[in-house]
């Protein structure tokens, strides 16, 4: 599909600008999306970049020099960072005008959207359910039309869940292909930065933007022979993509739902879709006690880093400053202010790095994480791409959602960490509906594969009729 | 290992947190899932001749920075976001040692 | 049945690098506080460490030096611990893998070589400063993330001569090698010390840490103190109180205390940095690096003792390897390798610490020292001239030393000297016939005479000639 951000290249971005700034205080009405409104947003001189003038909203961990920066926690409720993220300054050396700093789970370590400090975000399509997350406001915002794209991050589904429970493209490139400088962390081995928008086109545009060698972030590697858009139209023919049977045939669920019914059914549409256009899609295995596994080898992986990466968090030289002596102080920054979810994150990280248990917890979790990706890029010798369902339904109802951690076994719910596991470029498109709110399907290739996996996403999206699709427009 | 209420409040201690008992239950309850996840995990055949996987990728050769140019925060900079402090150095309660 | 000391230590040394270890802030000293800080060493969220290939070079070449194994890839590890001076909440460091294991390094000591052997050396990076004062403390974060290398060794030492002879040799490694200033006045070196107290030929006995020893002087003590304790305890039959625990030196007390048993052992909680790629150790970069390992210390000892320099003038040269450096290039010149050593030791020496420089400020190029030692040695210029031109150029006057090659050699023209003593004989009747009555010692006078003509040019020997010829 075209790219809005094409279409509105030659728009009037006078009059842009201010019906998006209309739009941003609407969505926050309605959606809750935004921690900071940029109310005095400013024009940039035009320009021949695909991103003048194009107004976007970036995920609230991403460091904005001058602007405050919450990563929607209270312990950095007034920090105004003196220095910008990599990804920032790139899209404003592009001219991109930054509207909104969305609201995401606290420091990212969530998945409903429902614990940031500004309070819950609500999906536009129904504003009983959760927008998913933990990039909810920026998913939230492109689902309802405010920005043609927005900046998410990515450490187990964060970008690619929250994009198939609002309807939309989201995509996290390899591990590396985008600087992660600036990017306030969950888990630096996983994180990832991706990228929400309404088409494959605009995300490839944004990550043509984006990526690139970045020597404040050693982990960045040189992209420059990538360019994912040029590739969107490249022919798929005779292109391969697997699934695993254990999570998409139906007699592997002891008591299925009436969603995940639903949810299967509308998969194997999409997969005749896709063999329709000459795309060979095939059922393989991959090992049960593997995929058992994810929930655990995530929790303990990202837990761990977590925990250490967030210990600057005391109150000492930024954050609110507690009373008492020395000790205390930093005790009291970090029970007042942290949320309960995040405590008891940390408690278990902690625990899993303790001398006496990392061998058994930690060091267990990274040889099954080497395993799974071990086996994912066997595959990968044979295929282009893993193909599954994002979620088990659409997105759940506010009440009743939790990040308490759960005997979660193989569901369909966990296994989008493998793309972060492997660094594995991953995209969610929109590939149907269930009682009128949108569900989503990922496609996962090797990598360094980014230019194949989204012409394969983009050829799909092209043959289905979810593509663009804004909440609130009648269909 | 036997998770207790007191074994959880030491845990938190140590990383410079303080739980309710609500959260403190919440902890134990999913230390219960963790375990059994794990334990899960210890059983997979032969993963203990498995890498460990610290890294999502391998790098032919990794850039180090040069020790040339030199970026720094002003002094006013690196105190902005400081609650307590004198024209140049960050007070906090009397460390002992 | 004899008890003896048996010691490891853990010696910490910041290096020298424009930048930190993993930020681009300047690694200097500032009378200011926080001037020389990046986001990276304060840690505000979101920052990434930038490895200092500089640090990493230096690490290797170190590694080398002290016969370590190196690692296939270099990678490091994060210590996950609490305090004020420490921003991230975890300190960057080498637990896994670090730059250099098993090694060893051959000690000068007393008149032989003692072999330390060395467990491993790692890079690491360095804490904030904080001041105390009465009822708050003051951060100062210009030292956080300055890169500091820890050298461990086994226990190996016996005693504290062993000890401080081994900390005085790599001290000199670091200056010789530029890796450190290793300049104890300004703190850049610290010594964890391990200590346990057992029957000689025995197993060890229970071993005791003393952490954030900060001088030469200070470890000594502590080793004496500490020693002490352990024995007294042992020979009062309360071996079993010795702790396997983490003391301090109290040295206004002259003692040391309990800071924490093993029970309270911190778990730094080590996993490996994922911010940092595996670097695979390229084995071209290492020889590159080895290949112009300067001549360390010993091997210059010696040479010196081969050419025949007495044991302390030895020491002297090679205490600074700047004067070392300074004495080889005046060699160079074949000059008389003992006569320049007691040139270098006593005058060069003296006048350096008369003026407190260093002979970086001395004014005379070692080839113009070579120069002047070679024309005194052949005997073109006399003792007295060399002194004269040694302390003109010192004081600023480099004219004569310029022109030492033409005008300052000595006058042999014996025709020339020959017509300026017949003049002096003709104007000095007198003198003349006193000489000739038995004033044997008026001899003198006519030399003076025709040096001061000469102004201190004429060949002595040639001008008493010339004399003798003329009286007799």
């Amino acid at each position: 599909m075209e790219s809005v951000i094409r279409i509105l290249k030659n728009a009037n971005k006078e009059q842009l600008l201010k019906k998006t700034l209309e739009k941003v205080h609407d969505n926050q009405e309605l959606c809750n999306s935004f921690v900071t409104i940029m109310d005095n947003a400013k024009l940039n001189p035009e320009s021949d970049s695909v991103l003048s003038n194009i107004p976007y909203v970036l995920k609230d961990n991403y460091s904005t020099k001058g602007i405050l920066t919450t990563g929607s926690s209270n312990t950095l409720k007034d920090y105004i960072p003196p220095f910008s993220s990599t990804v920032y300054e790139k899209l404003s050396l592009a001219g991109a005008i930054m509207v909104a700093k969305s609201v995401m789970d606290e420091f990212g370590m969530g998945g409903t959207g429902l614990t940031g400090h500004t309070g819950i975000v609500r999906n536009p399509w129904d504003t009983s359910l959760i927008a998913g997350g933990s990039s909810a406001g920026s998913a939230a915002s492109v689902a309802a039309g405010v920005v043609p794209f927005a900046i998410g991050s990515d450490t187990g589904d964060s970008v690619r869940k929250p994009a198939a429970h609002c309807g939309i493209v989201g995509y996290k490139p390899t591990y590396g292909m985008i600087s992660r400088w600036g990017l306030l962390p969950f888990a630096s081995s996983l994180d990832h930065v991706g990228v929400f928008a309404r088409t494959v086109s605009d995300v490839a545009i944004v990550v043509d933007v984006l990526k690139g060698k970045d020597e404040k972030d050693m982990t960045t590697w040189d992209s420059s022979n990538i360019n994912l858009e040029a590739h969107l139209n490249d022919s798929v023919n005779g292109k391969k993509l697997f699934y695993f049977k254990e999570l998409c045939d139906i007699s592997f669920y002891e008591n299925p739902s009436d969603d995940l019914k639903k949810v299967i059914e509308e998969f194997n549409n999409t997969i005749n879709v896709i063999k329709r256009i000459g795309i060979d899609v095939v059922e393989e295995s991959f090992p049960k006690e593997l995929l058992d596994a994810i929930p655990s080898v995530y929790t303990c992986i990202s837990c761990a880093e977590a925990t250490s990466n967030m210990s600057n968090l005391t109150g000492i030289i930024f954050g609110p400053r507690e009373t008492g002596n020395i000790n205390e102080m930093i005790i009291n920054h970090r029970t007042l202010n942290f949320s309960s979810l995040i405590k008891r994150r940390f408690i278990i990280g902690s625990y899993v790095l303790q001398r006496e248990n990392q061998e058994k917890y930690f060091v267990n979790a990274l040889r099954v994480r080497n395993r799974i990706v071990r086996l994912m890029k066997e595959k990968f010798n044979n295929y282009d791409g893993l193909i599954l369902p994002c979620s088990a339904s659409h997105a759940p109802k506010i009440h009743g959602t939790t990040d308490v951690i759960r005997q979660d076994l193989a569901t369909l719910e966990n296994h989008m960490a493998i793309g972060n596991f492997g660094g594995f470029p991953s995209i969610t498109i929109p590939n149907g509906m269930i009682d009128g709110l949108p569900i989503g399907v990922n496609i996962t290739g090797n990598i360094y594969d980014d230019e194949n996996v989204l012409a394969i996403a983009s050829h799909i999206a092209d043959s289905m009729p979810y593509e663009g699709q804004i909440a609130g427009d009648n269909k | 290992m036997d998770f207790t209420k007191d074994l959880v409040d030491k845990f938190a201690k140590d990383l410079l947190i303080g739980l309710t008992p609500e959260e403190n239950k919440m902890v134990l309850d999913e230390f219960k899932v963790i375990e059994s996840g794990m334990d899960k995990i210890a059983n997979i055949p032969n993963i203990s001749e498995e890498d460990v996987m610290t890294h999502p990728l391998e790098y032919d050769n990794v850039s180090l920075r040069d020790d040339l140019s030199v970026r720094e925060l002003s002094t006013e900079e690196v105190l902005q976001n400081a609650k307590c402090k004198t024209e140049e150095e960050i007070i906090v309660p009397k460390v002992v040692m | 049945m004899k008890l003896i000391p048996t010691i490891g230590i853990e010696m910490h040394c910041e290096m020298k690098s424009f930048t930190k270890v993993f930020s681009p802030a300047r690694n200097t000293y500032s009378k200011h506080a926080n001037n020389h800080v990046s986001e990276i060493d304060i840690a505000l969220p979101g920052i990434l460490p930038s490895l200092n290939k500089e640090c990493i070079r230096k690490s290797i070449l170190m590694a080398s030096i002290l016969h370590c194994k190196l690692p296939q890839y270099i990678y490091f590890d994060r210590k996950n611990y609490y305090y004020p001076d420490l921003p991230k909440g975890y300190q960057i460091t080498q637990s896994h893998e670090p730059i250099g294991v098993n090694g060893y390094i051959d000690v000068p000591y007393n008149d032989g070589v003692l072999r330390v052997d060395i467990h491993d050396i790692h890079l690491e990076e360095d804490t904030a400063k904080i001041e105390h004062l009465d009822t708050e403390s003051l951060i100062n974060y210009n030292r956080a993330g300055v890169p500091l290398l820890e050298l461990v060794t086994d226990p190996v030492f016996h005693s504290k001569e062993e000890v401080i002879a081994f900390l005085e040799y790599i001290r000199s490694i670091y200056q010789y090698t530029d890796i450190s200033e290793a300049d104890i006045r300004k703190g850049q070196i610290r010594c964890d010390v391990n200590i346990s107290v057992g029957e000689e030929g025995g197993p060890f006995g229970t071993r005791v840490e003393i952490k954030g020893v900060d001088s030469f002087s200070n470890i000594q003590k502590v080793i004496d103190i500490e020693v002490k304790r352990q024995m007294d305890l042992i020979n009062d039959g309360k071996s079993s109180s010795i702790e396997q625990e983490t003391r301090r030196f109290d040295e206004a007390n002259n003692r040391t205390i309990r800071m924490r048993g093993k029970v309270d052992a911190i778990d730094y909680k080590y996993f490996v940095e994922p911010n940092i790629p595996k670097i695979k150790l390229d084995e071209e970069l290492v020889k590159e690096i080895t290949s112009n390992i300067v001549e360390l210390p010993l091997s210059r000892m010696t040479r010196y003792k081969d050419l025949g320099i007495n044991d302390d003038v030895v020491k002297v040269l090679v205490r600074d390897r700047k004067i070392s450096d300074y004495y080889d290039e005046v060699l160079k010149c074949s000059v008389d390798p003992i006569v320049l050593s007691n040139y270098v030791a006593t005058n060069i020496m003296g006048y350096l610490s008369k003026k407190n420089i260093g002979i970086q400020e001395f004014k005379i190029e070692p080839k113009d020292l070579g120069l002047l030692l070679n024309k005194l040695q052949k005997k073109e210029i006399s003792s007295k001239q060399a002194k004269e031109i040694f302390e003109a150029t010192l004081n600023g006057d480099t004219t004569i030393l310029k022109e030492l090659d033409n005008t300052a050699t000595q006058n042999s023209n014996t025709e020339e000297l020959d017509g300026i003593v017949s003049n002096i004989i003709k104007n000095s009747p007198k003198q003349v016939e006193d000489y000739k009555n038995g004033r044997t010692n008026l001899f003198n006078y006519f030399v003076g005479q025709v040096m001061k003509e000469t102004k201190g040019s004429a060949n002595p020997e040639i001008v008493k000639d010339i004399i003798s010829k003329y009286l007799n």
